[in-house]
C-alpha cells in the first residue's frame, strides 16, 4: 500500500466503523479496545480490497453484552416473573453496500438475524433507506417474525463523528428497571409526568434507548456543578 | 439532607368527564385505529406485490385473472404515494415497476446519471433512474393507468367506502370476464355510467398528456408523432383519443396531474434544472419528470 492514495470512501468508512465500535462499547457490549482506536493503515490492511476501496462485507461484526449490560437490561423480579431474563443479547452489525436499500434488504437482514439467533441488529447503510422500509421497520418491532430486540438502521453519515464526544452533549445514562422504579417512587411520580426525549433523538438513537425507558442526563453547570435530570423515552 | 422531595409537577386536575369530550375522544381513537389498520394493510400489500407475479413467465399484457384481481384488490387502498413506494421497492428488487410484470427493469448502458437513448426522434437524454424504472414503455403506460385511478384521500378518510374497482389495461379482457370491465368499447352500454365517466376522464387525461408531449416536441396538437404512434398502436388502445382533439381532464384530482403522460422517460425541455443538486437522490424522479 506504500505510496498509494487512500480512497476517500475508505477513510470515511474507517471513521464510521470506529464510531460504531465506540457506540457498542457505550451501550455496554464487549468491544476490544484496539478496534476503537484502530489506525487507518491497519484498517486499510484489514478491510480494503485490492483496488483500495473498502470491502463492506468484511466490516460486519457481532457483539455480546457485558455482565453490567445484562443486569441493566433485566427487569426487577416480580411475583409473576421471579426470574426475569435480560431483554438484551447478541447483536449483529451489518454494513450494507447497496446504493438503494428497501424492504428487500431489510427482509433478508431480518431472516439472517433470526437464523443466527441474534437478539437484535444494526444495519448501517450508504444512503437512507426507502420510506416504506422505514415503515416496515417500525412495524417489525411488533411483528413476531423479526428478532426479539428489533432492528436499528443508521446511515453512514450519522456515524462519521461520534456525537456523544462533543463537549456540549451531556452524558446520558440509561436507568435499569429497578432504578427507574426507585426514581419514580422517590419523587412520587408517574413516568408520564417526566419530561420526555424522543427515541429518535440523536443521542437516544446512539444509545439505542427504547420507548418507556428512563434516561438520566448529567450536565455540568458553572454555578451548580453537576446536576442530573431525567427523561422518559417516547 | 435526605428529606423526601415533593413532586414538583402539577397534579392533574380531576374533573368529571364531559360526555361530548368522550365522544370526540372516541372518534379520534377510532380514526387512529383505522389509520393504523390501513397503514399495516398497505405495508402488507406492498410486501406481497413487490414479489409479484409469482410466475416467472407472467405477461403484463395478459395477466392471469387471479393475479389481476389480486393486484386490483390490493391497490384499492393505496394512495398514489403508496403506489410510488411499491414501484420503488420493486425497482430495488430489480423488478419492473408494474406489479403484473415479471421482467427485470431496463438497464442503462453505463452508470452515468444521464443516458443517451435512441428514439425515432434521434438521440435523447434521459435520467438513468427514470430509464431503470420499467422494463418497457408499455409497462410504464399500464402502470400509470392504474396510478391515475388511485384516490388521493387516505383510505381511512374516504367517504362511502374505498371507491371504484381499479381497472387494468389488458389484452385478454375476455379471460377476465366480469373481473375486468371491458374497455374496448368506450361508448359501449356494457359499462356502468360511473365506469364510463372514469374511463372518459382517464382517456381525456391521457389525450391531454399526449398533447402536452407533442407540444413540447414542437408538434401540432392532435397530430401523432411517430414516437407516440409506437406507444399507442396497441391492440387494446383502440381509436378515440388519438383522433379527437385533446380535451381537458374532467375528473378532479386524480386525472389532473397528467400522470397518464406515458413516456416518463422523456425529459421536459423547460423542466427545472436540478443539476446543481447532484447528490439529490429521490427515487421518485421518474414521476417528477412527467409533464404537469
Ligand atoms: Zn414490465
Amino acid at each position: 500500500m506504500e505510496g498509494e492514495r487512500t480512497s476517500a470512501t475508505l477513510i470515511r468508512l474507517w471513521r464510521v466503523w470506529r464510531t460504531t465500535k465506540e457506540m457498542m462499547n457505550d451501550r455496554g457490549y464487549i468491544v476490544v479496545e484496539d478496534d476503537m482506536t484502530m489506525a487507518l493503515d491497519e484498517f486499510t490492511r484489514k478491510f480494503a480490497r485490492e483496488d483500495g476501496e473498502p470491502d463492506r462485507s468484511r466490516l460486519n461484526f457481532s457483539c455480546q453484552p457485558s455482565q453490567d449490560m445484562l443486569a441493566k437490561y433485566t427487569d426487577a423480579p416480580t411475583k409473576k416473573v421471579p426470574n426475569p431474563v435480560p431483554n438484551i443479547g447478541n447483536i449483529w452489525i451489518e454494513f450494507n453496500h447497496d446504493e438503494n436499500v428497501g424492504m428487500k434488504q431489510l427482509r433478508e437482514y431480518m431472516t439472517h438475524l433470526v437464523q443466527g439467533s441474534f437478539h437484535s441488529g444494526i444495519m448501517v447503510t450508504v444512503k437512507p433507506m426507502t420510506g416504506m422500509a422505514v415503515r416496515f421497520l417500525r412495524a417489525s418491532t411488533t411483528l413476531s417474525d423479526g428478532p426479539k430486540g428489533g432492528i436499528e438502521v443508521f446511515v453512514e453519515q450519522d456515524l462519521l463523528v461520534n456525537i456523544t464526544k462533543h463537549e456540549l452533549v451531556p452524558k446520558h445514562v440509561l436507568l435499569s428497571d429497578a432504578e427507574k422504579s426507585q426514581l419514580l417512587e422517590r419523587y412520587r411520580l408517574k413516568q408520564t409526568q417526566l419530561p420526555r426525549i424522543q427515541a429518535t433523538d440523536p443521542v437516544a438513537k446512539y444509545l439505542g434507548l427504547r420507548r418507556g425507558s428512563v434516561v438520566k442526563i448529567i450536565r455540568k453547570s458553572e454555578t451548580a456543578g453537576r446536576y442530573a435530570s431525567y427523561r422518559w423515552v417516547i | 439532607m435526605d428529606m423526601p422531595p415533593k413532586s414538583i409537577l402539577k397534579k392533574t386536575a380531576e374533573k368529571p368527564a364531559d360526555p361530548r369530550h368522550l365522544k370526540v375522544a372516541l372518534h379520534h381513537a377510532n380514526a387512529l385505529e383505522d389509520r393504523k389498520r390501513v397503514e399495516r394493510d398497505v405495508l402488507e400489500a406492498i410486501m406481497t406485490l413487490m414479489d409479484f407475479p409469482a410466475s416467472p413467465n407472467a405477461d403484463a399484457k395478459r395477466p392471469s385473472p387471479a393475479d389481476a384481481s389480486h393486484f386490483q384488490d390490493a391497490v384499492l387502498i393505496f394512495q398514489p404515494s403508496d403506489y410510488d413506494a411499491l414501484i420503488e421497492e420493486r425497482n430495488i428488487a430489480d423488478r419492473c415497476g408494474y406489479a403484473l410484470c415479471s421482467r427485470p427493469t431496463r438497464k442503462a448502458r453505463s452508470t452515468a446519471r444521464k443516458q443517451f437513448v435512441d428514439t425515432d426522434h434521434g438521440v435523447q437524454i434521459v435520467e438513468r433512474k427514470v430509464l431503470e424504472v420499467w422494463c418497457s414503455d408499455d409497462c410504464a403506460k399500464r402502470a400509470l393507468y392504474v396510478k391515475v385511478q388511485l384516490s388521493e384521500d387516505p383510505a381511512w378518510m374516504r367517504q362511502g367506502g374505498l371507491g371504484e374497482k381499479i381497472e387494468l389495461m389488458v389484452e385478454n379482457a375476455e379471460e377476465h370476464h366480469k373481473a375486468l370491465p371491458l374497455r374496448l368499447k368506450q361508448e359501449g352500454a356494457s359499462t356502468s355510467d360511473d365506469d364510463k365517466e372514469l374511463l372518459d376522464a382517464a382517456w381525456a387525461a391521457q389525450a391531454d398528456a399526449m398533447a402536452n408531449l407533442a407540444l413540447e416536441r414542437g408538434e401540432k396538437p392532435g397530430q401523432l408523432s411517430k414516437a407516440n404512434g409506437d406507444l399507442i398502436q396497441d391492440q387494446i388502445m383502440e381509436r378515440g383519443f388519438s383522433i379527437a382533439p385533446p380535451q381537458p381532464p374532467s375528473l378532479p384530482a386524480q386525472a389532473s396531474d397528467h400522470t397518464m403522460a406515458i413516456e416518463g422517460h422523456v425529459p421536459r425541455i423547460n423542466r427545472k434544472d436540478r443539476d446543481d443538486d447532484e447528490d439529490e437522490d429521490d427515487a421518485q424522479d421518474w414521476d417528477k419528470l412527467l409533464p404537469g
